[in-house]
C-alpha cells in the first residue's frame, strides 16, 4: 500500500466521522460546556478563572471524554453501519482498514480539543481581571499536554472498540474506568507500585500545572515509568484490536 | 486437500477459462455442514445463476469465495487465482455484494463510493460518476442514503461493485426490494454486462424466474450441497441428453398406447391429467413420424404439443428428491447429478 492510499483511507475515515453529526455535537457540548460553566462560575463570584482548574479539567476530565467518543465511533463506525465487509472485499488488508482509523480519530479529537483549548485560553485572559495570566511557556505545554492526555485516550478507545465492536459497550467500559475505577484505584495506597499502571496517573504525570490530590497525580513515578506505562497501554489494546479485526468474520 | 500448486488454472490467472472454480469447499459451523463438498465451475463472461430456497447455504458459500470467513476444507479459485493464499490480487478485479448493501447513513450516495474508492485505489476514484450514471443515480448522487429506497441502496451497491471495473461481480439475491420495473432495468443492466462488456456475473437467489430470465448456467444448490448445474436450458430439459416428451391428445387412447409402445421412435408412454405422456427416444424432429404412425393405425390426433419444462419444475424435483424418506425407492439419477455429487 502506497502513500497516496494510505492519505485516502485516512481522508475517508476522517469524513465519516466529521459526518457523524450526533458524535461531534456531544463532543464539542462535552469540551466546550464545562469550559462556559467554569467561565460562568466564576463571573458569578466575581473571581477571575484559574487556568490550572481550566486546563485540569479539558485535560483529565473532559477531554478523555470527547477522545473516548470519538475513538470508539472510529473504532466500531464500520462493522455498525455494516460495511465493513464490503471493504474487505476490496482485498485490501484487514489491517490496513484498522490503521487508518488512527490517525482520522486522532485528527477529530484534536481539532475538537484544540478548539477547547483556545477557548480557554481566550476565556482567562478576557476574564482575567487584573490576575497574573500563564506565560507563552506554559500556554504551550497546556497544549501539548492536553493534546497528548486526549490523544493517548483516542488511540486506546479505537483498539478497546475495535476489539469488542460494541459502541455502547465500550463507551461505557471506557468511561467506567477512566472516570470511575482509576481515581479509585490510584487511591489505594495498599496497592504500592502496582499503582504505576493507572493510565490517569501516568498522563497526569506530563501535567505542566500542579496537580494536587484528588483526580490526578496521586501516585509519583518517573518521567521514564510514565512514558512506558503510556505506550505499554497503546501498544496493547491497538494489538487487541488489530487482531480482532484481522480475524473476525464479517 | 489441492495446493495451488496443484491447479494448473493458477499458473496463469488470465489464461482461466473459470471465473470461479471450487473444489470440495466445505464449512461446518460446530456439528452442523451449512456447505458441503462443493464443486463449482463458472465459466467468464456468462451469467451464472446459483440458486437455492433460503438456508441452502448460498451466502455462506459467498462468504468463502470472498474471504469473510474461512472454509472448513476443498479449495476455490477466483478468476484463476487461488484464495484465500491470492485473495488480495483476486479481488481486485471482484465486485461483490453480500446479503443487503449496507452503507453509512450519513454519508451522501457519492460519498459512500467515496469511501470505497479511497480504499481501491486511485483509479477507482475515477470511476465513480461513470458507474452512478450506470446505475442511474447520477441526479440523487449527494443526498444522504438513509433517504433511498431499498432499490436505490440496491442500485448503489451495483455501482459500488463498479469502482473496481470489475471482471467478476458476485451478487447476493440482487433483486431483493426492487419493484418491477427495476427488477427488468436490473436484469438488461447485467445482461449488458456480460454481453457487451464481457463481464462474469455470479448471481445467488432463491428466485427460480430471475434466475432463469437473467442467467445462462446456473447450480441449484439445497442443504449446503449443489445437486446439479449447467445451461439453464439443459437443467430445465432435466440435463444433457434427456429426452423430449410430447403430450397427446387422442380419440383412442388404448389404441395409440399399444401403437407408441410398440414403436421405436418411442421410450415411454403413459396416461397423464393432461392426455397421453409420450417420451421419445430421440430427436422431436421425429414428433412427425410419430403422428404418422398413429394416423396410420387409426388414432385421431386432436392434440400435439412438446412439453416445455420450466426451471422451476426442475428445481422442485431434485429438492423435492431430498426430501423423500430414506426408505423410499431411489429415483433414477440424471446424468449431471451423478457428475455433481460423485
Amino acid at each position: 500500500m502506497n502513500a497516496t492510499v494510505a492519505a485516502q483511507m485516512t481522508s475517508a475515515d476522517l469524513l465519516k466521522l466529521r459526518r457523524k453529526r450526533g458524535i461531534m455535537i456531544w463532543s464539542f457540548v462535552l469540551a466546550l460546556g464545562p469550559l462556559l460553566i467554569f467561565f460562568l462560575a466564576n463571573a458569578l463570584e466575581h473571581k477571575s478563572p484559574e487556568y490550572r482548574d481550566g486546563l485540569r479539567a479539558l485535560s483529565l476530565l473532559f477531554g478523555p471524554l470527547v477522545a473516548i467518543l470519538i475513538g470508539v465511533e472510529a473504532g466500531t463506525g464500520d462493522a455498525s453501519a455494516g460495511v465493513f465487509r464490503d471493504l474487505v472485499v476490496t482485498g485490501r488488508p484487514r489491517l490496513a482498514l484498522f490503521a487508518s482509523r488512527v490517525p482520522a480519530a486522532l485528527a477529530v479529537c484534536w481539532s475538537v480539543i484544540g478548539g477547547a483549548y483556545l477557548l480557554l485560553v481566550l476565556g482567562i485572559f478576557v476574564l482575567a481581571l487584573g490576575a497574573p495570566t500563564p506565560d507563552a511557556a506554559l500556554l504551550v505545554n497546556g497544549l501539548g499536554f492536553a493534546l497528548l492526555a486526549s490523544g493517548v485516550m483516542c488511540v486506546i478507545a479505537v483498539g478497546f472498540a475495535s476489539l469488542t465492536t460494541s459502541k455502547p459497550g465500550a463507551i461505557i467500559a471506557l468511561i467506567a474506568w477512566q472516570i470511575v475505577a482509576s481515581p479509585v484505584l490510584a487511591n489505594i495506597s495498599s496497592l504500592g507500585r502496582t499503582r504505576d499502571i493507572v493510565l490517569s496517573q501516568a498522563i497526569a504525570h506530563f501535567s505542566p500545572v500542579h496537580v494536587e490530590g484528588g483526580r490526578g497525580a496521586t501516585v509519583a513515578m518517573s518521567q521514564g515509568t510514565a512514558v512506558l506505562v503510556l505506550v505499554a497501554w497503546m501498544a496493547v489494546f491497538l494489538a487487541l484490536g488489530a487482531w480482532r479485526t484481522s480475524r473476525m468474520d464479517t | 486437500m489441492p495446493t495451488p500448486a496443484d491447479d494448473p488454472a493458477t499458473s496463469d490467472p488470465q489464461a482461466s477459462a473459470l471465473a470461479i472454480e471450487t473444489r470440495g469447499l466445505t464449512k461446518r459451523f460446530g456439528e452442523r455442514t451449512a456447505v458441503d463438498s462443493v464443486d463449482l465451475r463458472v465459466p467468464r463472461g456468462s451469467a451464472f445463476g446459483f440458486l437455492g430456497p433460503n438456508g441452502a447455504g448460498k451466502t455462506t458459500m459467498i462468504r468463502m469465495l470472498l474471504g469473510l470467513t474461512h472454509s472448513s476444507a476443498g479449495s476455490a479459485t477466483l478468476l484463476g487465482r487461488p484464495v484465500p493464499s491470492q485473495r488480495a490480487q483476486a479481488l481486485q478485479g471482484v465486485g461483490a455484494i453480500v446479503e443487503e448493501p449496507r452503507f453509512h447513513p450519513q454519508l451522501t450516495g457519492r460519498e459512500n463510493l467515496r469511501i470505497v474508492a479511497a480504499v481501491r485505489g486511485p483509479e477507482a476514484r475515477e470511476r465513480i460518476d461513470p458507474a452512478l450514471a450506470r446505475v442511474s443515480l447520477s441526479e440523487r448522487a449527494d443526498e444522504k442514503v438513509k433517504k433511498y429506497s431499498l432499490g436505490m441502496r440496491q442500485r448503489l451497491g451495483v455501482a459500488r461493485c463498479l469502482l473496481a471495473d470489475p471482471q467478476l461481480l458476485i451478487l447476493d439475491e440482487p433483486t431483493n426490494g426492487l419493484d418491477p420495473g427495476g427488477i427488468q432495468e436490473f436484469r438488461f443492466m447485467i445482461r449488458e454486462m456480460v454481453e457487451q462488456e464481457g463481464r462474469t456475473v455470479f448471481i445467488s437467489s432463491h428466485l427460480l424466474d430471475e434466475v432463469e430470465k437473467i442467467c445462462d448456467a446456473a447450480a441449484i444448490v439445497d442443504r449446503g450441497k449443489v445437486i446439479t448445474q449447467g445451461t439453464i436450458a439443459d437443467l430445465a430439459a432435466g440435463g444433457t441428453g434427456a429426452h423430449p416428451e410430447l403430450i397427446l391428445g387422442v380419440d383412442h387412447p388404448e389404441l395409440a398406447l399399444s401403437t407408441l409402445s410398440s414403436s421405436a421412435l418411442v421410450l415411454e408412454a403413459h396416461r397423464s391429467p393432461e392426455g397421453l405422456r409420450v417420451v421419445l427416444a430421440g430427436e422431436p424432429e421425429t414428433t412427425s413420424q410419430i403422428n404418422a404412425a398413429l394416423v396410420h393405425a387409426g388414432v385421431g390426433v386432436l392434440r400435439l404439443e412438446p412439453v416445455r419444462h420450466s426451471l422451476e419444475q426442475r428445481f422442485l424435483e431434485v429438492t423435492a428428491r431430498l426430501d423423500a424418506p430414506e426408505t423410499a425407492p431411489t429415483p433414477t439419477p440424471t446424468p449431471e447429478s451423478e457428475e455433481v455429487q460423485a
